[in-house]
């Protein structure tokens, strides 16, 4: 492997733990307000390490007969559902690990799984259906049939749900089950984020662009010109700075002024393979990437979605996902390997990003 | 990071009862020493035995663009994405497709999604064909000839239920339709493992070895025998046949051996482009011209044929001379006169098909530059007719020769191996629907040094 660091490190990934679990690490993410960080594997292996030492403090195989495909930790961070193949959703407590409830959705892989910002509700998107449980795990609502299998599910606000398949993006009121919203545009839409504020849809399509729609406005937007597809997209907490990539370059929209439409985008291009998993912080204007090659850079972004690289590492092989500690002052890397790095990111505050040039 | 081979992909088509599931489940229990994941998307009667069976139903995904050479499948693309991460579980990957499944956004998938091409790559397409049945499924559906078209294999099924005649003549209609293809008899999807599984289909010179006569030029004649006849008076004697008429080219001084012979051919080629002059059974045939026998008459028909000194006579005929049991008799003596020396030819057809395939072979040398620009305005022109090109091609300049492949407007070039000593020359072969042979071969002709 050549050195991936082109640009001097300026020391803000510090050395925290690593530990491994049994197979392709596919999810991760903090538990219990950062104490605890937890990670599923590929075959069904759950996961959990004290989030300070990376000690075991608990592990579970064969969660999903046919292995693992999505996981999602309550915001509070006391319970979390993972899904799989098997056409199940556990409801899990982080404590100790053991299952609260288990819901049979059917016979087609559960892929997709989100918890709405105040936990109240879960949704699940399996095939071309999309369920919201509580989370006692009590069906709440359940889609028609999608035009194709769902792609990608999020909660625009608390009581509405979007979903994206071939062709649309739909948002759902499933309180009072009745359809707020369709985008139309035909494409196949592989991924999907929102703006924090919910205004802004962005969607990667499998024809290499990024389409987006203003819901307020009603306006909606096409970005051209990816090498691949965009399957990573990641909103900053402003919702100003849109984080793109399909291939090993990061192209950065900025949504401030007239942006993004007719301005040129931030471009990043820390890694000599595609992205595989892009995050922004919890607060501030910082966006870590993973790569196929492993390694994973952090980036300090300016208003225009340009930026420099603050930080870098060697994950060891493909990273599988990324997740930023609740306070930010850690970064999780799990990879293909199975192996989990954690690194202690200091200079991390809002009063000091402000002054970081 | 090591360098990962890429798994190969065997995609199964066929109309419903063809006897895919069949074949998937021979292939499953038999020792070969691979872990076969299989993505099904045919649920069937029969159940899949083993192994890691994945279902999925079909999404035809297309783009914005409204361009079917973008056409994928989400379906694959999701299950492949999910399969690439359990690399260590499976060597190989089977599809089956839906009996109605159009094989361009299947094959289409490992060209245009990134992520699957970096993974996987499309080993083989094998087509399984019912026997008794295709011929009818043909004329009725677009997505069974576009089956034929683009299988790299053709399994012929459930021959046990139809006559070797009829067998030979589909045979050679599917033939017509794809020249590329591999065409195996089998009773109950039956067939060496190995004619199914890692083809490497794109491998060129595998196709040549099995089938070095596929761009053979065709000719409008089946026929040629050479008669070594003395000064005197013959007949063409010709019984009753399968065609009211034959058309006939007689070239005097004809030699025999494979040179001479195609040298005769091509003189005759030309004059069965002229418009043949009709002959009524008991007239002189005349020599370097191209004729029409009558043959309506019932019974035996007898034909002149004069020689002024001694020569061999080159009977160069539609149809070979056993369809109409034809004879040369020497008049006076009532004799039979057998030929020296006989030759069949790769005859035209009737390209009753809508798909069929078109070959180009020539020697030399091509522009890099003007063959990419004719071959770009060519896939987009007629790429939604092109189903698969394959083919290798001599650039100028370049000591490896390239190897072409592409289904619908996508294609790759890529250097392969040196030419060496062996002659430079390039074949391509264009399978597709209503394709113009003579504009296609005339534009790569200009793309020649």
């Amino acid at each position: 492997m050549p050195d991936i660091e082109p640009f001097s490190p300026r020391g803000m990934f510090h050395e925290g733990w690593t530990a491994e679990v049994s197979d392709y690490a596919i999810a991760c993410g903090w538990a219990l307000k950062g104490k605890q960080f937890i990670v599923g594997d590929v075959v069904g292996g759950i996961f959990a390490f004290e989030g300070d030492t990376g000690k075991i403090i608990w592990e579970k195989e064969n969660t999903h007969s046919g292995g693992l495909l999505a996981m999602a930790i309550h915001p509070e961070g006391e319970i979390f559902a993972t899904s799989g193949q098997d056409g199940n959703v556990q409801i899990c407590n982080c404590h100790e690990g053991k299952v609260i409830k288990t819901l049979d959705i059917g016979k087609g892989w559960v892929e997709h799984l989100k918890w709405s910002n105040d936990g109240l509700f879960l949704a699940i998107a399996s095939s071309k259906k999309v369920y919201v449980f509580n989370q006692i795990g009590e069906e709440k609502w359940i889609s028609e049939d999608h035009s194709s299998t769902v792609s990608a599910i999020t909660w625009s606000n608390k009581n509405e749900l979007a979903t994206a398949c071939y062709g649309r993006v739909t948002f759902f009121d499933i309180v009072n089950n009745k359809t707020n919203q369709k985008l139309e545009w035909q494409g196949s839409l592989v991924s999907m984020e929102l703006s924090p504020d919910g205004d802004i849809v962005a969607c990667g399509s499998q024809d290499n662009s990024v389409h987006f729609w203003r819901r307020s406005t009603g306006m909606d937007a096409e970005m051209t010109g990816y090498p691949g597809k965009p399957s990573h997209l990641s909103f900053d907490d402003s919702g100003k700075l849109l984080a793109t990539s399909g291939s090993e370059r990061i192209t950065v929209w900025s949504f401030i002024g007239n942006g993004p439409e007719g301005t040129m985008p931030g471009e990043l291009c820390h890694h000599t393979e595609p992205i595989s998993s892009l995050a922004f912080s919890n607060k501030g204007m910082l966006v870590a990437s993973g790569s196929r090659d492993g390694s994973v850079v952090a980036s300090f972004l300016k208003k225009d979605g340009n930026g420099d690289p603050v930080g870098a590492a060697f994950a060891g092989d493909l990273v599988g996902a990324i997740s930023w500690r609740p306070d930010d002052c850690a970064l999780a890397a799990v990879n293909a390997k199975g192996v989990v790095n954690v690194w202690k990111f200091k200079v991390r505050t809002n009063l000091f990003s402000k002054g970081f040039k | 990071m090591s360098i990962k081979e890429k798994v190969p992909v065997t995609i199964l088509t066929g109309f419903l009862g063809s006897g895919k599931t069949t074949l998937l489940n021979r292939i499953l229990s038999e020792e070969h020493g691979k872990r076969i994941a299989v993505i099904e998307n045919e649920y069937g009667e029969v159940g899949i035995d083993q192994g890691l069976v994945i279902n999925a139903d079909e999404e035809v995904f297309e783009m914005s663009n409204g361009c079917i050479c973008c056409t994928v499948r989400g379906d694959l693309i999701r299950v492949l994405g999910n399969l690439m991460k359990r690399r260590d579980k499976f060597d190989y990957v089977l599809v089956e497709t839906t009996g109605l499944a159009d094989p361009g956004p299947v094959a289409q998938t490992f060209f245009m999604d990134e992520e699957i091409s970096s993974e996987f790559t499309l080993d083989g397409i094998v087509t399984l064909v019912d026997a008794a049945h295709i011929d009818q499924q043909l004329g009725r559906s677009d997505e069974s000839s576009e089956q034929v078209a683009f299988a790299d294999v053709l399994v012929l099924n459930k021959t046990d239920l139809v006559s070797d005649d009829a067998l030979d003549t589909l045979e050679s209609r599917l033939r017509d339709m794809n020249r590329m293809t591999r065409i195996i008899r089998a009773e109950n999807a039956k067939v060496p493992i190995e004619t199914v599984l890692n083809l490497s289909a794109f491998d060129l010179d595998q196709i040549l070895k099995r089938r070095p006569t596929f761009l053979e030029p065709e000719y409008p004649f089946e026929w040629t025998g050479v008669y070594d006849l003395d000064a005197g008076k013959y007949e063409l004697m010709i019984e009753e046949g399968p065609d009211p008429e034959m058309s006939l080219v007689a070239l005097s001084n004809q030699g025999e051996s494979e040179e001479e012979l195609k040298d005769g051919a091509e003189s005759s080629v030309r004059l069965y482009a002229e418009k043949a002059n009709s002959l009524d059974p008991g007239n002189t045939i005349p020599y370097g011209e191209h004729i029409n026998l009558k043959l309506e008459e019932q019974g035996t028909k007898s034909f002149i044929l004069n020689i002024e000194k001694p020569t061999k006579i080159g009977l160069f005929t539609q149809h070979t001379a056993e369809e109409f049991n034809m004879k040369v008799i020497k008049s006076d003596e009532n004799k039979e006169i057998s030929f020296n020396t006989e030759r069949f030819w790769q005859a035209e057809h009737e390209h009753d098909d809508e798909v069929g395939s078109i070959a180009i072979e020539r020697f030399g040398d091509v522009d890099p530059e003007k063959l990419n620009t004719w071959m770009g305005r060519l896939l987009s022109e007629k790429g939604v007719d092109i189903f698969r090109t394959k083919g290798f091609i001599s650039y100028s300049g370049n000591p490896r020769r390239i190897v072409f492949q592409g289904v619908h407007m996508l294609f790759t070039a890529q250097p392969d191996k040196e030419w060496g000593n062996e002659p430079r020359r390039n074949q391509l072969v264009f399978i597709g629907r209503n394709l113009n042979e003579k504009e296609m071969q005339e534009g790569f002709d200009k793309c020649l040094i």
